[in-house]
């Protein structure tokens, strides 16, 4: 019975630590692909902002598909104002 | 596939020079041996004008090979847009509910609108012509030389920014694949309070295949306008300095987007022998003129130079159109082979 509870507690705290190790793994990709997909909202809807961007009708073709971009870029917009604060969270400088 | 025997010739120039009146002739002169349709592309039109016959948007018939368009240009840009504004408002539909859906109308007045609406309807006619056969020569008479350089610089410009979109989404792509192969589950988001899987996979994901979709309708494009073998391209000239300067540098544009300049037209060349008793403004215009004639034997080398005289009357109507159009012979004989 005691054998059974501290098999059942030790597969448990593996999957936990399982689960931490594949969270940190992938938490710089998961930075990359914001910025990443942030740089493509720039770029494709980047004339309404005054950058330089594709042809209009090249960004009015891809707009209706960039909701989540859009979604990304904003929240990524609201936090410009604390970028230090940003960049010391990613390299979990406190 | 395009047919050995298809031709697209696009006439351009500065305005006035008389593009619309070679058009019209050339085609009139195609239309002899093979089945032909010229549209006008300018915003202020006179192929109308010059056939002395209303013409519209759809093709009318003017003899019984010959068939001309009147590009609507308001008509056109409305198309253009509807279908992208239609889509933006589907997707973006809450945007109703705070009125805000009538800004997205602004959109026909952004830059750059016209000149690919124009792109489109060259594309349409192309492709409905790559599928239906029905003209073996399609003409256009475009607009004045620099709104007609930046349609045709679009193809380019545009294959840049999507080829670096499809490597940017690809980087995308590979993120989310890498974060699914980790974590076992798709990448969610929640939009309007659903919650959305985002795809991975290149198939699956709409921009890119958007993309793929611009690519290949850019790609058809620059397939013709530069093949030298399908698309003659005419640049007209009167014999003055500046007209052929600004050809030049049309010349040397097309040529850097990979467009071969095949022949220019000099339209309203005076030919007098005699110049003893002529008065003193007139030999002055000669002189020009003959200078300007040796600048366009220095800058077109490499293309064929037709000579056409300033007539005595305005080459208006079929009749008088087709008297203009042996001028145009050469040119109407390579078309036709």
């Amino acid at each position: 019975m005691k054998g059974k509870i501290f098999r059942r507690t030790l597969r448990k705290a593996l999957t936990i630590v399982n689960n931490l190790f594949k969270a940190k793994s992938i938490e710089y990709i998961y930075v990359e692909l914001r910025e990443l997909e942030n740089v493509f909202t720039l770029i494709v809807l980047g004339s309404f902002i005054g950058l330089p961007s594709p042809p209009t009708t090249i960004s009015l073709r891809l707009l209706p598909y960039m909701a989540r971009e859009i979604i990304i870029s904003t929240s990524v917009s609201s936090r410009l104002n604390d970028m230090l604060a940003e960049m010391a969270g990613l390299f979990e400088i406190t | 596939m395009l047919s050995s025997n298809f031709k697209v010739v696009f006439f351009m120039g500065k305005g006035g020079v008389g593009k619309t009146t070679c058009a019209a002739a050339f085609a009139l002169g195609t239309s002899i041996k093979k089945r032909t349709l010229i549209v006008s592309l300018d915003p202020a039109h006179n192929l109308g004008d010059v056939f002395g016959i209303r013409l519209s948007d759809e093709p009318k018939r003017i003899t019984n090979n010959l068939y001309a368009i009147e590009v609507d240009f308001e008509r056109m840009i409305s198309k253009h847009l509807k279908s992208l504004t239609d889509k933006v408002k589907d997707i973006y539909g809450y945007l109703r509910v705070l009125n805000l859906d009538r800004y997205i109308d602004v959109l026909r007045h952004s830059p750059g609108i016209e000149e690919y609406a124009t792109l489109d309807k060259i594309m349409e006619i192309l492709k409905s012509n790559v599928e239906s056969r029905k003209y073996d020569i399609v003409v256009f008479d475009t607009p004045p030389t620099g709104l007609t350089l930046r349609i045709m610089a679009l193809p380019s410009i545009s294959a840049i920014w999507v080829e670096k979109l499809m490597r940017l989404r690809e980087a995308i792509l590979d993120r989310r694949r890498i974060i699914e192969e980790v974590t076992g589950e798709k990448i969610k988001t929640v939009i309007k309070g659903k919650e959305f899987e985002m795809p991975s996979d290149k198939e699956e994901d709409p921009i890119y295949r958007e993309l793929i979709h611009i690519k290949r309708e850019i790609d058809f494009v620059n397939s013709i306008i530069r093949n030298s073998n399908v698309c003659m391209t005419v640049l007209i000239v009167n014999p003055e300095v500046l007209p052929i300067f600004e050809a030049k540098r049309a010349l040397e544009f097309l040529s850097k987007l990979g467009i071969n300049v095949q022949y220019v037209i000099v339209n309203k060349v005076f030919e007098i022998s005699e110049t003893a008793s002529l008065p003193k403004e007139l030999v002055t215009k000669l002189s020009q003129e003959k200078e300007a004639l040796q600048l366009i034997n220095n800058y077109f080398k490499h293309q064929i130079v037709i000579k056409v005289p300033l007539l005595y009357e305005e080459p208006k109507g079929l009749d008088k159109l087709i008297t203009f159009s042996r001028y145009l012979s050469k040119l109407i004989d390579n078309a036709v082979v």
